[in-house]
């Protein structure tokens, strides 16, 4: 045993810089804000610690609230992300004429820095000079400017449309290259059994790319969970708090209010939810696996 | 061998006696997007005026400014002066960041009355004003007198202002007035402007919430009556992005800075500018005082310097130029004020206001505040609170945000 013992050794060796890396950019910094979440840090130079005061703080009503919003927010988001992607991928994959200039169509929301495009957004969405109410009231649907952001309802769908519009290019891409991955043999034998176009695509190409999916689709939500950007600067989380969502609520209270303890508490909660969402993508990656592997 | 070690030692034990010989760099952050050649201009002249002193200021972005002055004094290394919006001063005070700069009588009376309000916190200067601004009345005449009001003559009450903004948006394609309710920070300084003139305030000389008020629902209610006769949809709108629409000729009436003196003379627009238009209970014109200063940060070694640095760039001959080159409100009465109010009558109104004009009102947790004020302002301009029920909500709030 003692050459089995030495390769556990050599590999522990090869770990130690990676792990060396994750303890320094990820572990401490955990703990650090763990820590700070116990206690009552703001511009104050000491700081005491108050045991579980700002946790028992922030679940009041309106947390409550903004938790549900966040939950929304985020599956809306990411099933449109999801739809939309997953149409595009199966749509470039189809031989149609142009097929290269169509995607690279796909990529400008990756390429315009994201908030210069969130700005673009925001012109769009003016009442007053933007496209969408110019167009809406040109074709006579509406009588005069809408605002978009003004309303709770509305500021609420805009974010969520400008989130759509930064992560769609990144799903499209990703489930284009699950949906080349699937067997093209496959779809010869069913297209020679008279099968549609619609019927393998139901039957062959969404079972295959389902892991993909799965996968993307636990990126995807971790990264809207957490999407800060579009909703800051379009709506800085108003009116009326209608987008604030948990990333902005902690952004007002930690940078805003300098309420440094509480906004680490309401930090420590974002990563025990996002924390749950990476036990139940491992859950069902392995329960998938084993039913393929069947 | 000893020797040698004797001769290190000596060289050493000089060398560090000499340290407080050599020059002193004092830290100075500065926000914008280049150092202001006037500034630098009497930075300059300090330095040879104090020998063994440089200053080393870097330019930091607005976006950044604030947030990096503030790491750098919290995390124990404090940039030695920096120029900060005042509304910060207290809640720099309160944690200790700050050093006191106490001004005499003198120094506090050659500035425009109410300014030194503006820096100050329980009866001590935190800050030296550097920058100002004032806010006036900006009224179309062409959609005046399409609307068939007289163009010469702007509304000078609330009520008017009112009427008028009815009979523009009845009579013309335009809306009455620009109305700002953002979830931004100048929404709570349009709000302010109301509030000012109508001899309102938010904290009164004892540091007492008093926003429930009869002077301040007066405000709420005014800005409510505005609603129907705004821009649809003065939630999605700021300050800047309501002069955008008034240069287009989209409303008819604003509260504006005098920058927007400028830009409208690049328009086509036929313009007039005049004080805020005054409430019922208004003693006379009145305005939000908007400060930046420059704070002194304990924990430097160099504090004195650092106060000396500051009040000597902004002393009323240098202040005055930085002013006037910039186009700022002036802080402190002079002649050459005087000269160039009788020039540029525009000037005027941003003048007048000041005499009873207000401060932001100072709060350790600002942001908690302004978040406070922006929803009492939206509550009320969508429509889903009454005023007296938005305002008592907002006075409770503050009491225990305070």
């Amino acid at each position: 045993m003692p050459g089995q013992r030495s390769a556990v050794l050599f590999a522990w060796i090869l770990l130690v810089p990676a792990l060396i890396y994750v303890c320094a950019i990820v572990v401490y910094p955990l703990l650090q804000t763990i820590n700070l979440s116990f206690t009552d840090a703001s511009l104050r130079r000491t700081t005491d610690y108050i045991g579980w005061e700002n946790y028992a703080r922030i679940f009041d009503a309106e947390f409550a609230t903004i938790i549900g919003r966040t939950f929304l927010w985020t599956f809306l988001s990411v099933a449109l992300k999801m739809i939309i992607g997953t149409c595009g991928a199966l749509l470039l994959n189809a031989a149609l004429p142009g097929r290269s200039l169509f995607r690279l169509m796909t990529m400008p929301p990756w390429i315009v820095p994201m908030a210069i495009g969130i700005f673009m957004w925001g012109w769009m969405y003016n009442g007053q000079f933007g496209m969408i109410s110019g167009l809406l009231q040109r074709f006579g649907i509406v009588d005069g400017p809408i605002a978009f952001l003004a309303y709770g309802n509305t500021a609420f769908w805009a974010t969520i449309v400008t989130d759509v519009w930064i992560g769609v290019p990144m799903v499209t891409m990703y489930m284009l290259a699950a949906v080349q991955t699937v067997p093209q043999d496959l779809h010869e034998a069913a297209w020679t059994d008279g099968a549609s176009r619609l019927y393998r695509i139901r039957r062959i190409t969404l079972p295959m790319i389902l892991p993909a999916a799965i996968t993307m689709s636990m990126i995807s939500l971790i990264s809207t969970f957490n999407s800060f950007d579009p909703i800051w600067i379009l709506t800085q989380g108003g009116p009326s708090g209608s987008t604030t969502t948990m990333i902005i609520d902690t952004y007002s209270t930690a940078l805003g209010s300098k309420r440094f303890g509480e906004g680490a508490a309401r930090a420590v909660v974002i990563c025990l939810f996002l924390s749950a969402f990476a036990l139940l993508y491992f859950r069902a990656v392995t329960q998938l696996s084993k039913r393929m592997s069947t | 061998m000893t020797k040698t070690l004797l001769r290190s030692g000596a060289a050493i034990l000089a060398l560090s006696a000499a340290a407080p010989a050599m020059a002193q760099e004092i830290s100075m952050i500065v926000c914008g997007d280049e150092m202001d050649p006037i500034q630098q201009k009497y930075i300059d002249q300090w330095e040879s005026e104090n020998e063994g002193w440089t200053v080393a200021p870097e330019v930091v972005g607005w976006g950044q400014c604030q947030d990096k002055v503030t790491t750098l004094a919290v995390a124990g290394t404090p940039v030695g002066i920096a120029y900060v919006g005042s509304r910060t001063l207290k809640e720099f005070a309160e944690f200790g960041l700050i050093e006191p700069i106490p001004m005499t009588e003198k120094e506090k009376a050659s500035y425009y009355p109410n300014v030194v309000d503006t820096v100050t916190y329980q009866g001590e200067q935190w800050g030296v004003p550097v920058a100002f601004s004032t806010k006036a009345f900006y009224w179309n005449k062409g959609l005046f007198e399409e609307a068939g009001l007289d163009p010469e003559t702007p509304p000078t009450t609330w009520e008017e202002v009112i009427a008028d903004a009815k009979a523009v948006t009845e009579n013309t394609d335009s809306a009455g007035f620009g109305l700002v309710a953002k979830t931004f920070d100048n929404t709570v300084h349009q709000f302010l402007h109301w509030v000012y003139t109508n001899n309102g305030k938010v904290v009164d000389d004892e540091g007492n919430i008093v926003l429930d008020s009869p002077q301040n629902l007066a405000a709420l209610q005014a800005y409510k009556d505005l609603v129907p006769y705004s821009e649809e949809g003065p939630t999605a709108y700021e300050q800047n992005e309501v002069r955008a629409i008034f240069l287009d000729g989209g409303v008819a009436m604003m509260h504006a800075a005098v920058s927007t003196v400028q830009r409208l003379e690049d328009t086509d627009i036929d313009w007039g500018v005049a004080n805020l238009p005054l409430g019922p209970d208004a003693e006379g014109p009145g305005t939000l005082l908007i400060t930046d200063s420059l704070a002194v940060f304990s924990g430097s070694g160099y504090e004195d310097k650092a106060m000396d640095l500051a009040k000597y760039i902004t002393a009323p001959g240098p202040q005055e130029e930085y002013d006037l080159s910039y186009g700022l409100t002036p802080l402190r009465p002079s002649d050459n004020i005087d000269a160039l109010v009788e020039e540029n009558p525009y000037w005027k109104p941003f003048i007048d206001g000041i005499e009873y004009g207000g401060p932001e009102p100072l709060f350790t947790d600002y942001r908690g505040f302004q978040n406070i004020m922006i929803e009492m302002v939206q509550s009320v301009v969508t429509g889903q609170a009454e005023p007296a029920e938005a305002l008592s909500k907002a006075d409770a709030a503050l009491k225990e945000l305070d």
